[in-house]
């Protein structure tokens, strides 16, 4: 079963920032869970993403508007706690 | 013969003869003066003060007139949506900006720099943060465009909007390649509002002379403490860092040109 496909077991918040947390982040500022979740909806194989730090550059919201990310970091520390890890 | 005057007083015993009123030493006679303009035959009298000339108003700020980007925002022209999230707000686009006309939409949004009330003032600034972000080599022919809207946002003297335009200045000469360089023949449109504002790294404060009144720096500010420069506010430091950014990606004309506008301009990179 493709792992797309799956609902998440288990859910914890993130205490620390890494780039998973950071990508993590952005998916959820547009709405969805994480990468999964935004290639099983939109149908997509890729995300676009910045090639220099490898986070995530457009998403495509659920209304169909699009959502632009800057290259550097944009979740603050203080928004690091409230980021869901969701593990399969 | 002596005539006696008509009506004269009768003569004073010299006992009960009062001395004569003198000034007393060291007392100068007092000259009314008054206060007039220059270049007027009064100036030319002894007793006239000369008044200062009047203010020039060179930091004063301008009347703020309706921008095409307010229009056209009002209109619903734009493709973008106000999204509020944790942070504070974000644009939504409605179009991929990669699709967008640039030499349309941008010169509207840098027209946009001059509104200071939310939330046209936050999309016109977001707005050009993402379209220099994801532009690449749209950005590029589109600068010739973009000087008039930059000379009117500076030219209005706000400090808000200066800090704004600056931050932007910056951003898009690093936004993609040449435009640096592309920016160097419209200096001096866009210089010389900085060059009177280079040395702004206090509040100003207007201080009465008993001639005139002047404006002047007043960096004291007791025991609080100054986060303009934190916060990126201070005026004086922005200027610098984005000349600093003009030279650094102008090419090799950049500091000849930039030090035509502004003399007391020093070199980031000769130095």
């Amino acid at each position: 079963m493709a792992k797309a496909d799956l609902k998440p077991k288990s859910i914890r918040h993130a205490k620390n920032w890494s780039d998973e947390v950071e990508n993590l982040y952005r998916f959820q500022q547009a709405g969805y869970r994480d990468e999964f979740e935004y290639k099983q909806v939109k149908q997509v194989d890729t995300v676009e993403c910045w090639p220099e730090t490898g986070f995530v550059k457009k998403l495509q919201r659920r209304d169909n508007t699009y959502y632009y990310y800057n290259k550097q970091r944009e979740c603050e520390d203080k928004e690091v706690h409230k980021v869901k890890v969701y593990v399969y | 013969m002596v005539v006696e005057k008509a009506a004269a007083s009768p003569p004073v015993p010299v006992g009960e003869r009062r001395p004569q009123k003198q000034e007393p030493l060291g007392r100068k006679k007092k000259i009314r003066q008054q206060v007039t303009d220059g270049f007027t035959v009064k100036a030319l009298m002894k007793n006239s003060v000369v008044r200062g000339p009047p203010l020039a108003g060179a930091f004063k700020e301008r009347p703020t007139k309706p921008t095409a980007f307010r229009k056209f925002y009002e209109r619903g022209d734009f493709p973008i949506a106000l999204e509020h999230d944790t942070k504070g707000n974000k644009i939504a686009w409605k179009v991929e900006i990669e699709k967008l006309d640039y030499h349309y939409y941008l010169p509207l949004f840098f027209d946009g720099l001059c509104e200071m009330t939310f939330p046209c003032e936050f999309f016109a600034r977001q707005g050009i943060h993402d379209m220099l972000e994801h532009g690449g080599n749209k950005i590029l022919p589109v600068i010739p465009q973009l000087i008039i809207p930059i000379k009117n946002a500076l030219s209005l003297r706000n400090r808000q909007v200066l800090c704004i335009t600056l931050k932007v200045l910056q951003h898009l000469v690093v936004s993609a390649d040449m435009v640096g360089e592309a920016l160097v023949p419209y200096y001096r449109q866009i210089l010389p509002v900085l060059n009177i504002f280079k040395n702004m790294n206090g509040n100003i404060k207007m201080f009465q002379t008993p001639h005139s009144k002047r404006r002047r720096k007043d960096v004291n500010s007791g025991d609080g403490i100054d986060y303009s420069q934190q916060k990126r506010e201070n005026i004086g430091d922005l200027i610098q860092e984005t000349l600093e950014a003009f030279e650094r990606y102008g090419g090799e004309t950049a500091y000849i040109n930039i030090k035509y506008m502004i003399p007391t301009y020093q070199s980031c990179i000769l130095n």
